[in-house]
């Protein structure tokens, strides 16, 4: 498999468990240096993804390449340049958080720079002197973005990174992950907080039922969207041709003066439409991500249910 | 695998310390008591005199005056099934327990290999099973110094090999099963059910003949226990390691092919009961 420039290269991946088809063969490329967004409801595949690339699990059919490597075959050198931080994250509980850390620079044969680790626990305001047992969510979840982020890894694979912290450490946790990629590290996190994913990736990958259903950039996923148009006419008009234009359709009308209409895709068709009426204003409601989420979720349970 | 070992050994620090003050008690009081006991007139004629059955069980009692005896019927008899109990549920959460609490999803994803970390485990398990035997043959063999019991040191070691042995074989039994089975519990009761069948099978076969040849096929028949102090039967130690190992390599081989669980995956997808009598009572 030919990798190039590529983080991550995936191929027909498919995943089961027992019955449950948890991947359907998933096609995933991630170049070097991008800060890549995993999106999708729970149970959509995310986690199940990324533990097939850290070979946690393996599938069962199809091809996976991480920094040009095969982790089935060589598992060690690829963990060695990536740092992970699982959607499940639990600790040791009988530890200290400097002695889960400690262990974890063991681990990777103790080549860590503390004065970093520290560096990194500070912005995060975390007690290395805590016990893991009496840590929050959200201080184990700094512990988890710290080991992930300490020997700074070529490739960061983060499961929901900022789950459990309040917005002021999800900023920071953000700002760290843009740093990361500043210094040359690609940055895959999954979330199914679309905000997140809008405010914090390049680009975007919508996993749904074990099936990578688009893969764009945040701002294409936009364009791609139901968008909500309301339009106040100067005298009543029949809007009955506007719900014939290529995606649109007449959602109500208030005695042809005001009409709203639903547009799906481009809003080209629309604006050419409208130029034969007496238009007074124009409202378009952008659609968040949010939407355009449940607009793919939506479908296939229109389709399921056929 | 120096830092899986290095951190089995310190994980493992209270477990340890527990059960080595257990055993070093039991061993202390067990020689203190010795010269009392041997000295009670009439004491081996009382020994004699019990039920033949109750004797048979334990494999005799005629020589337990004897410090050979004496520590065959109230130490290394039993012991496999104690110190078993231990190195049992030592064996089945070394990997499973870890694995069941989602802790070795972010372990594995460091940059040690399956092989490496299994490995380090295992010696982690020999090492701590080791020093809680190493504080039993303490407790026997320091104070034993100002009792009656006149054997050497190297006497006093012997018959903690095949012990070693023994309840070693269980642990990794225990091990394998917990790769096999679904979960750690599952794999801890089932090896642990088997050393405590094996035993009971061991001491009923001594009054049933017919019994006899079917324990020929159980690792318990070949443990020497206290007539080990006489002289090592290599064989039979050989022979217990051997499978042993046996049972680590087939449990390493499965944990090389399996998926790292969080939750959730695996188990044998059996119907639960509840599930099965709602169904049959919707049916009728």
């Amino acid at each position: 498999m030919m990798t190039g420039d590529k983080a991550i290269v995936a191929r027909g991946l498919a995943k089961s468990y027992g019955k449950v088809r948890a991947l359907r063969g998933v096609d995933l490329e991630v170049a070097r240096g991008e800060l890549f967004g995993f999106l999708g409801p729970n149970g959509a595949g995310k986690t199940t993804t990324i533990r097939c690339l850290l070979d946690l699990i393996r599938p069962d059919a199809g091809e996976i390449r991480v920094l040009g490597l095969d982790p089935q075959a060589d598992p060690v050198a690829v963990r060695e340049r990536i740092g992970y931080l699982p959607g499940e994250l639990n600790m040791e509980q009988s530890l200290k958080v400097e002695g889960q850390l400690r262990y974890f620079t063991d681990l990777r044969g103790n080549k860590i720079d503390w004065g970093y680790v520290r560096e990194l626990a500070r912005r995060l305001d975390l007690d290395l002197a805590m016990p893991i047992k009496n840590l929050s969510k959200g201080n184990k979840q700094k512990v988890g973005v710290v080991q992930a982020l300490m020997h700074r890894p070529e490739l960061l694979l983060l499961d929901e990174p900022t789950a459990g912290l309040d917005p002021l450490m999800q900023q920071e946790v953000y700002r760290m992950l843009r740093e990361a990629q500043a210094d040359g590290a690609t940055v895959f996190f999954s979330s199914h907080i679309i905000s997140e994913v809008g405010t914090l990736a390049n680009r975007v990958a919508i996993i749904r039922a074990g099936v990578i259903v688009e893969e764009a950039q945040p701002s294409q996923l936009v364009s791609m969207a139901i968008r909500r148009i309301w339009i106040r006419f100067l005298k009543p008009v029949n809007p009955a041709p506007l719900g014939e234009v290529e995606g649109a359709t007449v959602l109500s009308q208030s005695n042809g003066l005001r009409v709203h209409l639903q547009v799906e895709g481009e809003l080209d068709g629309l604006i050419k439409a409208l130029a034969a009426y007496p238009v007074g204003d124009i409202e378009i409601e952008r659609p968040s991500l949010e939407e355009i989420f449940l607009a793919y979720y939506e479908g296939d349970r229109t389709e399921e249910e056929n | 695998m120096l830092a899986e070992l290095k951190h089995t050994l310190l994980r493992k620090r209270g477990q340890m310390i527990g059960w080595a003050i257990g055993i070093a008690a039991y061993g202390v009081l067990m020689v203190s008591m010795f010269d009392s006991i041997v000295g009670i007139a009439g004491f081996a004629e009382m020994m004699e005199s019990y039920p033949e059955d109750i004797a048979a069980f334990f494999g005799g009692l005629s020589q337990i005056t004897t410090p050979k005896g004496y520590l065959d019927v109230y130490y290394f008899n039993y012991m496999t099934v104690i110190i078993g109990i231990f190195t049992v549920s030592l064996g089945a959460g070394l990997l499973v327990n870890d694995e069941e609490k989602g802790v070795l999803d972010l372990v594995m994803s460091y940059p040690v290999s399956r092989t490496a970390l299994f490995w380090g485990r295992v010696l982690g398990f020999l090492a701590v099973t080791a020093l809680v035997l190493l504080v039993g043959w303490l407790s026997w063999v320091l104070p034993a110094q100002g009792t009656e019991m006149d054997l050497t040191w190297i006497e006093f070691l012997r018959p903690f090999a095949p012990l070693f042995a023994q309840v070693v074989l269980f642990g990794t039994l225990a091990l394998l099963l917990s790769l096999v089975l679904p979960s750690a519990r599952m794999a801890g009761m089932l090896a642990g059910g088997l050393l405590v069948g094996n035993y009971l099978l061991i001491g009923l076969s001594n009054l049933n003949e017919d019994l006899k040849a079917f324990i020929e096929y159980t690792p318990l028949y070949y443990y020497q226990g206290g007539k080990a102090i006489d002289g090592l039967n290599w064989g039979w130690l050989g022979g217990q390691l051997a499978v042993a190992l046996v049972f680590s390599l087939l449990a390493w081989w499965r944990f090389q092919q399996r998926d790292i669980r969080v939750g959730g995956e695996g188990g044998w997808n059996l119907p639960a009961l509840s599930r099965l009598v709602r169904r049959s009572a919707r049916q009728a």
